[in-house]
């Protein structure tokens, strides 16, 4: 296609730095999100999530062992430990009050409670003290330290392992593959219909698809399920394909008999005049040709369907074999919701079929369009 | 695995029962009156008079059943009392106009339809464009589209991490806020900022949208018969005329397709308001204002004359569209 | 297509063969203090075959012990439980009961909810029996049975639900190593409590972590520390007459009980990250400052659930604390106590329901969910020796020892006001609208609704 954009180095330099610069900014707050769900619920709630890129400096609160495992020497009690474990630690500075954390410098000691503390930059402390201590807590130490970026695979581990997640998935596909696949065939044929047929009343039916496109779905929610559980549908697969399909078709056939009316008269004509019945048409000439806009509508309509609550919550139960995804997700998320580590990793789980779908349909999407494109008779 | 099985078969029965109602009611069709024979002329009429009805009968048993006979019951509803049991008149209307969120909702939404699908698809155009020219396109498409992807609940925590907001004394954890910190200035708590507090939600419906209305345009830039292109080049038009000038007057109608639907989905929008501010600090939008009378109040009554103005608000875009679309037609 | 239906029905039967037999029991019967007796006793019921759908708001943990409780009532009776929680419960219960998919037994965090639903019919009323057990069998038995008491669809007065563990809401919680860091001392009246935030102050830090962000429910924390202050600053019949409206919103001593928040909430010097922060802070987040280091506050006044947000490895008694949050000594008017609890009811009515219910009368139920952390109960048959930890059994005793106990008094209100313009009102207070203008509009919201 470069012979049709005419070639300017320039220009083609600054479409690729606006494209960058575009890109960025819609990238930045998924890639935050990202970067959480790698993160610890304490990291994620006092510090940034771009401070976890680089080493940065944090004030902890850490505990000595408990005094009762003092050991005496030299007429002293000692107890010794490393505040960091086996880890490797940088500490700046520390303190034993919380009024003054940073009060001394790796080395120094520090008073408290007829004890003598010192902590050295690594990590290591020592507790001295004349009489022989008591208790199972440990002496609070604040401590300054500089951390090297810090990751973790906890929370996918809880998402992903966590029971029931495969069932959820398989549930969600079970909603989503048929509430996909059943819109579009049923928008298909009526979008062919309203575009190259011709029969009394098709304005007023156009007129009255369009209305619909703005029910609010809330509104349909009691008076569905109502009808639903009096033919005896209750809350099952059947009932919510049968829902997300109704609320779906509007938009379905609105965008559908766009694209299908558009195309080229002649070919349809042409078509007629050789004796094609519209059944024919339709399966031969229009669905293929309509394949870009199918296929867009399909991505949205997956999308839709992947992503909802709603309708799910109402239309489908919350036992083991009907529970999809974003219901089981939200169930995660604990009583009270605020883990935003757990929420951050089943955000990209959750976000990962969807973009696999549209990489995928991403490819017919060229090839249909290029393919729609080409004039023929 | 079992209910793997179990998944596949009902898919399977679901979707081919779909497409053996198309199959079988045609072949009946031709059945009845088959296109040969004495009558072949009459029998030919008679199908082509049917099969319009016979493709468009499941859509509009779906769309009657599933959104015509709700909103027929919300008008029987908004006449109604709480409970939809006794008949009050116009109260509801009359309290709707009387009260002050109904008031703010209305403005909000006001903001919310000129700026959500202006920006949608003025980015959308913008991003279909460029993307277009360049070899890593389709890959810098998939980022844009990315956050249509992800769901509403998903994107609330997205966001959150943007808009997060800390005391001047803590360090920030929203990426907003730190970098007005670093430039110099006051972190604010963003979302609870009345008026302005508006556009930060808003910016979320773009950043969500804006993928949507790059795929359906870039779509149609593709369709855009080369040889119109060839003569404005060489007549030696820039680029951006070729874009502004040529190219866009031509994808008009799809241009108004993606602004209808990010209009209509704006006035039904409210998970994002939900998620984020509930309606407070004057946020508060139509759709989100049904949900809490519907829910929370457990009031039908109200909730139907809220959603019948979200109804009734955007008539007139749909008559311009109908009239757009027939038009097209001739 | 034939393999698929051959795959589907194998698949079919694969369900049926696999049925789970799970019969594992957290605590082994016969052992220890619980009352196995009553267990033991529930023997006498065979529900077997009967399943009985349960719908709440308990998930994760809540929603493990809960389940462990019923293990016992499957055990001893045959039945099945089935229990699903949600966190749009309020919405959900609304659309299936209305729709008619209800389950049998629904447990409502809100009575005001559940009176809303009870006068529209869809609950099924329990037996007067079962008050009257209620009022021998609870501690402040006859409150527990008012609270569970609606009137039907015909405006009589009916008896729909027991309450099923309880939270106490008048904590405040605190650092007691921070407290002794800085010499402070746990405040025994009002009078002390703001002097020693204005001592806090003084010493250049900041007394309170509030937050009242919820998503969707912002502004809630705000209703409780309104309904404490209603509390410690009026007479309970008065605090009575506010839950039902006899008290008009907007009066004056409404007014002064939100102002008395204000001068918590409002000052910049008094709550971490200033007045500004207080209503966007997430409520989980904010008990935070708590531990954090330096501290960024120094108490959090907060309900009993709230250690489910603490940090991780967090001791209770030793890296937190909490006291009750303190009464006017001026003002005379006891040691009120504020709670919250969740009552179950029956929404589709069968015999295992019913069956159900009568576990729940049983110590064991109680017992069970006790041992396991973070239950408080009011049946005083139970043995409070089971209370998994020591600050479960303090808070027991502040519980069953208050000298008034109320209700969430927004649990009780309608839902429209109690879990609607209740909650923005406050939010508005606290961004700097006006108390009297914030309650006129509460006012003239639930006028409209009467």
């Amino acid at each position: 296609m470069d012979n049709i954009v005419g070639t300017k180095s320039s220009l083609t330099w600054a479409v690729n730095i606006a494209v960058v610069a575009l890109v960025l900014l819609w990238t930045i707050p998924t890639f935050g999100l990202l970067v959480s769900s790698f993160r610890d619920r304490d990291q994620i709630t006092t510090s940034g999530w771009w401070t976890s890129l680089s080493a940065s400096e944090q004030n902890l609160q850490l505990r000595s062992a408990a005094p009762r495992e003092a050991i005496e020497e030299n007429g002293e009690w000692v107890v010794r430990g490393n505040l960091f474990g086996e880890g490797e630690g940088n500490l700046t500075a520390f303190g034993v009050n919380a009024r003054r954390p940073t009060e001394f410098a790796p080395g120094a000691t520090a008073e408290r409670r007829d004890a003598f503390i010192t902590v050295e930059a690594n990590g290591d402390y020592r507790i001295t003290s004349v009489e022989q201590p008591e208790g199972s807590r440990g002496t609070r130490i604040f401590a300054t330290v500089v951390s090297p970026p810090k990751w973790t695979f906890e929370n996918y581990d809880r998402v992903l392992f966590s029971e029931g997640i495969g069932r959820s998935f398989i549930n969600t596909f079970t909603v989503t593959i048929p509430a996909t696949i059943i819109p579009i065939l049923i928008a298909a044929f009526a979008a062919y219909a309203l575009s190259w047929m011709e029969f009394p009343g098709r304005a007023l039916i156009i007129a009255t698809i369009v209305g619909l496109l703005v029910v609010p779905l809330q509104m349909s929610l009691i008076p569905l399920l109502k009808l639903h559980n009096g033919v005896g549908l209750g809350k099952s697969y059947l009932g919510i394909w049968l829902a997300h399909t109704g609320f779906g078709l509007p938009l379905a056939i609105y965008l559908l008999r766009n694209y299908i009316s558009g195309l080229p008269r002649e070919i349809i004509e042409s078509a007629r005049v050789d004796g094609a019945t519209d059944f024919e048409i339709f399966r031969r000439i229009v669905l293929p040709l309509s394949f870009p806009a199918l296929a867009s509508f399909a991505i949205f309509q997956f999308l839709w369907t992947w992503n909802d609550l709603l309708v799910a919550t109402v239309f489908l139960g919350n036992n083991e074999d009907q529970l999809v995804m974003t219901g089981r997700l939200r169930e995660l998320l604990g009583s009270r919701g605020g883990d935003w580590e757990i929420l951050a990793a089943s955000a990209f789980v959750s976000i990962a079929v969807p973009l696999v779908v549209f990489f995928a349909m991403q490819r017919y999407l060229v090839r249909g369009l290029l393919a729609g494109s080409v004039k023929g008779g | 695995m079992e209910q793997l099985f179990y998944a596949l078969l009902t898919v399977v029965i679901g979707v081919f029962g779909c497409v053996a109602y198309y199959f079988f009611s045609n072949l009946a069709l031709d059945a009845v009156f088959p296109a040969k024979g004495e009558e072949a002329g009459r029998n030919i009429n008679r199908a082509n008079a049917i099969r319009p009805w016979l493709f468009l009968f499941p859509a509009l048993a779906l769309l009657g059943l599933y959104l015509l006979y709700p909103v027929y019951q919300s008008v029987v509803l908004s006449f109604h009392d709480a409970r939809g049991e006794n008949f009050v008149g116009l109260d509801n209307w009359i309290w709707l106009f009387n009260d002050e969120k109904f008031g703010e909702s209305m403005l909000n939404n006001a903001l919310w339809l000129i700026f959500v699908p202006a920006m949608s698809t003025f980015f959308g155009l913008i991003a279909a464009a460029l993307t277009d020219r360049i070899k890593w396109g389709n890959f810098a498409k998939s980022l844009i589209f990315m956050p249509m992807a992800i769901s509403f609940i998903g994107a609330s925590v997205i966001w959150k991490f943007v808009y997060d907001y800390r005391g001047a004394d803590q360090e920030q954890i929203g990426l907003l806020n730190a970098l007005v910190v670093a430039l110099g200035g006051d972190p604010a708590a963003w979302i609870t900022v009345p008026f302005w507090n508006n556009f930060f939600l808003m910016i979320i419906l773009v950043w969500i949208q804006t993928g949507f209305a790059m795929v359906i345009l870039s779509a149609a830039l593709r369709g855009i018969p080369e040889e119109t292109i060839e003569a404005a080049i060489l007549d030696g038009a820039s680029p951006l005329q070729i874009f502004w000038k040529i190219k866009v007057p031509q994808i008009w109608g799809t241009i108004a397709v993606v602004w209808t639907t990010i209009t209509i989905l704006v006035l039904k929008v409210f998970d994002i308001v939900l998620a984020m501010t509930n309606g407070q600090w004057s946020s508060q939008v139509l759709a989100n204002l049904m949900f809490d009378w519907m829910f929370r109040g457990a009031d039908f009554g109200r909730a139907s004359v809220v959603a019948l103005v979200i109804m009734l608000l955007v008539t007139p875009i749909m008559v311009w569209n109908i009239r757009n679309a027939r038009q097209e037609m001739r | 297509m034939k393999q698929f239906l051959w795959a589907g029905a194998a698949g079919l039967a694969l369900v049926a063969g696999t049925a789970s037999a799970d019969g594992h029991l957290p605590f082994t019967p016969g052992e220890g203090d619980f009352s196995w007796d009553s267990f033991e006793a529930l023997k006498s019921m065979d529900l077997t075959g009967e399943t009985i759908t349960v719908f709440g708001t308990w998930l994760g943990t809540e929603e493990t012990r809960f389940e462990n409780a019923m293990k016992y009532f499957e055990e001893a009776t045959g039945a099945t439980v089935n229990y699903a929680g949600s966190d749009s419960f309020e919405q959900q219960i609304v659309i299936d009961l209305e729709a008619g998919s209800a389950p049998n037994l629904s447990i409502f965090p809100q009575p005001g909810l559940a009176s809303d639903l009870a006068a529209r019919g869809l609950l099924a009323p329990l037996e007067q029996a079962d008050a009257d057990w209620v009022r021998d069998n609870y501690a402040a038995g006859q409150s527990w049975v008012d609270l569970a008491t609606y009137k039907d669809e015909n405006g009589e007065d009916q008896f729909y639900g027991l309450f099923y563990r309880v939270d106490v809401k008048s904590l405040v919680w605190f650092s007691p190593e921070n407290f002794e860091d800085a010499g402070y001392e746990v405040p025994e009246t009002m009078e002390d409590l703001k002097a020693l935030t204005d001592q806090i102050v003084e010493d250049g830090e900041t007394p309170w972590c509030i937050g009242l962000g919820s998503g969707a429910a912002t502004g809630w924390p705000a209703t409780d520390w309104v309904e404490e202050l209603m509390l410690r600053t009026q007479p309970p019949e008065i605090y009575d007459q506010w839950v039902t409206n006899e008290l008009p919103f907007d009066d004056e001593k409404v007014v002064a009980a939100i102002e008395e928040f204000g001068t918590f909430a409002r000052n910049d010097d008094y709550v971490a990250g200033g007045a500004g922060a207080v209503a966007s802070t997430d409520f989980r987040d904010s008990p935070a400052g708590l531990f954090a280091s330096p501290p960024q506050c120094y108490m959090h006044r907060q309900a009993s659930f709230i250690p489910a947000f603490f940090p991780e490895g967090t001791s209770m008694g030793e890296d937190v604390d909490f006291f009750y949050f303190p009464s006017y000594a001026e003002k005379d008017l006891g040691k009120p106590v504020l709670g919250a609890g969740t009552v179950m009811t029956i929404t589709n009515d069968s015999k295992g329901a019913r069956a159900l219910m009568e576990y729940l009368k049983t110590p064991i139920a109680h017992e069970i969910w006790m041992a396991q952390g973070g239950f408080l109960t009011p049946h005083s048959g139970a043995n409070s020796a089971l209370y998994a930890d020591d600050a479960l059994r303090k808070q027991g005793e502040i519980l069953l020892g208050a000298d008034t106990f109320r209700f969430d008094g927004s649990d009780l209100m309608p839902g429209a006001i109690g879990a609607g313009v209740f909650w923005t009102g406050m939010v508005d207070y606290a961004g700097g609208k006006d108390a009297g203008e914030v309650t006129k509009s509460i006012q003239d919201t639930w006028q409209s609704i009467k």
